[in-house]
C-alpha cells in the first residue's frame, strides 16, 4: 500500500437524507440574499430588479450546471473536480483555487454580515459608531469558528435543517404579507423610470447580485454524501435553485415598490423610499432584509425583533460553510496533486484537518484586516478613496467574492462542455434542457447549448466585475497569479507536467465512484457503455 | 409536514397571483412591468408545482 493510500483518512458516510440535502444548500446559498439585497440596492436603484432578474437568469444556468455534474460525479471536489477531468489538471487547480478564495472570503464576508445583522438589535456594533468593535467581534467570530472546526465541531444537519425551515418560512412571510399589504406597483414603476442607474452603476450593481447566489458548491458536497445522489440531487437542487431565485426576484421587486409602514425621511425631512436608504450608508446595507422585514405591516413589530437574529445565525452557518468547505477542497486538490499533501494531513488528536482550516482562517482574518482598514485608521481610507473609489469593507469583500465565483463558474461551464465531449459514457439522469446531438470522435453526444449561454452570461459578469472593482480587479487576478506561481513551484518540485496533467483512469474512477454512492445500475449501465464503445472501436476499420 | 409545506405553497400561488394582478393594471407603464410580472409567474409556477409534488406524496402515504 502507498503511502498516499495509508494516509487516507475513512470515506464519509452517505446519510444525508433529501431535506437534508435541500437544507445543507440553502443554509449556504440562502444566506446570500441577507447580504446581496442591501449592496444591489444602493448601487443598481431602480434597476435592482434588472440586476437580480440577469444573474438570476445566469444562475439558473450555473445551478442546473452543477446539478448535472453532481449527479453524474458525485464527489465531494466539486468545481474543481469537475473542471480537472473535462480541461486538465492546471484549469483544474484555478477554478479550484477560485473557489478556495470564495471559502475565505465567504468565512470574512458572512461573519461580517452577521454582526451588521447583530447590530439591528445591539446598537454598539454599528460599525460606522464603533468600528473597532465591529472588528475585534468579526475577529472573534471567525477565530472561534476556526477553532471549533480544528476541535471537530461542525453544526449538525438537524440544526441546519431547523434554521433553513424556519428562514423559508419567515421570508415567505415577509414576501407575502409585504406583497399582500405593503407594495405598490406604481412606487415600483416610479423607481424604475425616475431612478434608473448609469451602465457603469448598472454594471457594479449586476456583478453585485452574482453575489446573492454564490454557494453552488454545497451541491457537490452534499452529492458527496447523499444516498443515491443521482436521483435525490436533481430533485433537491431545482427545488433549492427556484426557491433562492423567486426570493431573490422578490425582495429586489417588494424593495423598489414597498410602502414603508412607518414613513421613512431624510435629514431635511423629506419622504423618501424605502430602497433609498442604502446608497449612502454602508451600516444599512448590511442587514437590508431585517430593514425591509420591519417595514411590512402587522408583522413588521414582531419580525423586527427575531429576524436579525435568524439572520445572524443563518449568515454564521454560512459563513461556518466556508471554514469546512475550504478544508475540505483543499484536500480533494492535495489528493489530485494539484497542492501539497500537507493539506490533507489529519490532526492526530481531533482528527481534523487542522493545518489546512488553520491556514485558510489566517487568509480570512488577512483579508478582514484589509475590508476593515478604513473605517479602523482615517489614513487608509483617504488612501482607498484616492485610489479605489472609497470602497467600504463591505463592498471590498463582495468585490473579490464577485471574482472568484465568476472566475470558477466560467470554468465550470466550460468543463461541462469537454466533459460531454469527452465523457459522453458516462449515464446522466439528469441532464441540463436544450442540446443538440452530434457525433465527435466517433461516439453520438449531445452539445449543451444552456451552458454556452451560461458561460456568456457568467463571463460577462466577470467582466463587469474587472471593469468596475478596482479592488476586485487587482487583488482577484493577483490571488490568481499567486495560486499559479505555487502551482507551478509544486508540480516541478514533485516532478509531473506544469501544463499538461497526470495520467489517471477515468473509468475505473467512475466505477468506484458510482460504487460508493449505491447507484449499482447506473455503474452496470456506465460499464456496458464502455465495453460498447470498446467493441465499436475495435470494428472500426482503421 | 405536508400540510405546511402545502400551505406555503399555497401562499406562493395566491401571493404570485395577486402580484400578476397588480402588475398588469400598470400595463401601460410598458417594460418596467416586467420583472414584477416575471415574478409573479415564477411565483405561481414554483407554487403550482410544488403542489403538484406534495400532491403526489400525500397519494404515495
Amino acid at each position: 500500500m502507498s503511502s498516499k493510500a495509508k494516509s487516507r483518512g475513512p470515506d464519509l458516510r452517505r446519510s444525508v437524507t433529501p431535506w437534508g440535502s435541500f437544507s445543507w444548500g440553502y443554509s449556504d446559498v440562502g444566506a446570500d440574499i441577507f447580504v446581496g439585497l442591501g449592496l444591489v440596492l444602493a448601487w443598481a436603484a431602480g434597476a435592482s430588479n434588472v440586476a437580480f432578474l440577469f444573474a438570476g437568469v445566469v444562475y439558473v444556468c450555473i445551478g442546473l450546471a452543477y446539478t448535472e455534474l453532481a449527479s453524474t460525479y458525485p464527489v465531494a471536489g466539486g468545481g474543481q473536480y469537475f473542471v480537472m477531468r473535462g480541461l486538465g489538471d492546471i484549469f483544474g487547480f484555478i477554478a479550484g483555487w477560485a473557489v478556495l478564495l470564495d471559502f475565505t472570503i465567504d468565512v470574512t464576508l458572512f461573519a461580517w454580515s452577521s454582526v451588521d445583522y447583530t447590530s439591528q438589535l445591539m446598537p454598539a456594533l454599528v460599525n460606522s459608531i464603533h468600528p473597532w468593535l465591529h472588528f475585534i467581534v468579526v475577529l472573534g467570530l471567525v477565530l472561534a469558528l476556526c477553532l471549533l472546526n480544528v476541535i471537530g465541531v461542525r453544526e449538525s444537519t438537524a440544526f441546519n435543517g431547523f434554521v433553513s425551515a424556519l428562514d423559508v418560512l419567515s421570508e415567505t412571510l415577509i414576501l407575502c404579507l409585504g406583497f399582500l399589504f405593503a407594495f405598490r406597483p406604481a412606487l415600483l414603476v416610479h423607481a424604475m423610470q425616475f431612478n434608473w442607474p448609469s451602465p457603469y452603476q448598472l454594471m457594479l450593481g449586476t456583478s453585485l447580485a452574482i453575489v446573492s447566489f454564490v454557494g453552488l458548491e454545497s451541491i457537490s458536497q452534499a452529492a458527496q454524501e447523499t444516498q443515491r445522489p443521482a436521483s435525490v440531487i436533481p430533485r433537491t437542487s431545482v427545488s433549492l435553485i427556484l426557491t433562492i431565485l423567486i426570493f431573490a426576484l422578490a425582495y429586489s421587486n417588494l424593495a423598489l415598490g414597498l410602502h414603508p409602514w412607518h414613513p421613512i425621511a431624510d435629514a431635511a425631512g423629506h419622504p423618501m423610499q424605502f430602497w433609498q436608504i442604502f446608497p449612502h450608508d454602508s451600516d444599512n446595507q448590511g442587514k437590508a432584509v431585517a430593514l425591509l422585514a420591519a417595514q411590512v405591516p402587522y408583522y413588521g413589530a414582531l419580525a423586527a425583533l427575531y429576524v436579525p437574529v435568524l439572520g445572524a445565525v443563518l449568515l454564521l452557518i454560512s459563513s461556518n460553510s466556508g471554514v469546512f468547505g475550504s478544508s475540505r477542497i483543499a484536500y480533494a486538490m492535495s489528493n489530485s496533486n494539484l497542492l501539497p499533501s500537507i493539506f490533507q494531513r489529519v490532526n492526530r488528536k481531533f482528527r481534523t484537518p487542522a493545518i489546512s482550516i488553520v491556514f485558510f482562517s489566517t487568509i480570512a482574518v488577512v483579508e478582514l484586516v484589509f475590508a476593515a482598514a478604513p473605517a479602523l485608521y482615517p489614513s487608509v481610507a483617504s488612501l482607498y478613496a484616492r485610489f479605489f473609489h472609497g470602497e467600504n469593507g463591505l463592498g471590498f469583500l463582495a468585490d473579490l467574492y464577485a471574482f472568484g465565483a465568476a472566475t470558477s463558474y466560467s470554468f465550470v461551464f466550460l468543463g461541462l462542455i469537454a466533459l460531454r465531449l469527452r465523457d459522453p459514457l458516462s449515464p446522466r439522469k439528469f441532464k441540463i434542457p436544450l442540446n443538440v446531438p452530434m457525433r465527435w470522435r466517433g461516439e453520438r453526444v449531445e452539445f449543451p447549448v444552456i451552458a454556452v449561454i451560461g458561460f456568456i452570461g457568467i463571463f460577462s459578469i466577470l467582466i463587469f466585475t474587472l471593469r468596475t472593482h478596482p479592488l476586485g480587479r487587482i487583488f482577484g487576478p493577483s490571488w490568481l497569479l499567486l495560486g499559479i506561481a505555487l502551482y507551478f513551484v509544486y508540480r516541478r518540485h514533485r516532478r509531473l507536467p506544469l501544463f499538461g496533467s497526470q495520467q489517471r483512469d477515468w473509468r475505473a474512477a467512475q466505477v468506484e465512484i458510482l460504487r460508493s454512492s449505491g447507484e449499482l445500475e447506473l455503474m452496470d449501465e456506465y460499464v456496458a457503455n464502455v465495453k460498447a464503445s470498446d467493441a465499436r472501436r475495435a470494428t472500426r476499420p482503421v | 409536514m405536508l400540510i405546511v409545506r402545502g400551505v406555503l405553497a399555497l401562499a406562493m400561488v395566491l401571493c404570485g397571483m395577486v402580484v400578476m394582478a397588480r402588475m398588469l393594471a400598470m400595463l401601460p407603464a410598458g417594460l418596467a412591468v416586467l420583472p414584477g410580472v416575471v415574478l409573479a409567474a415564477a411565483m405561481i409556477a414554483l407554487g403550482a408545482h410544488r403542489l403538484f409534488l406534495i400532491a403526489r406524496a400525500w397519494r404515495s402515504t
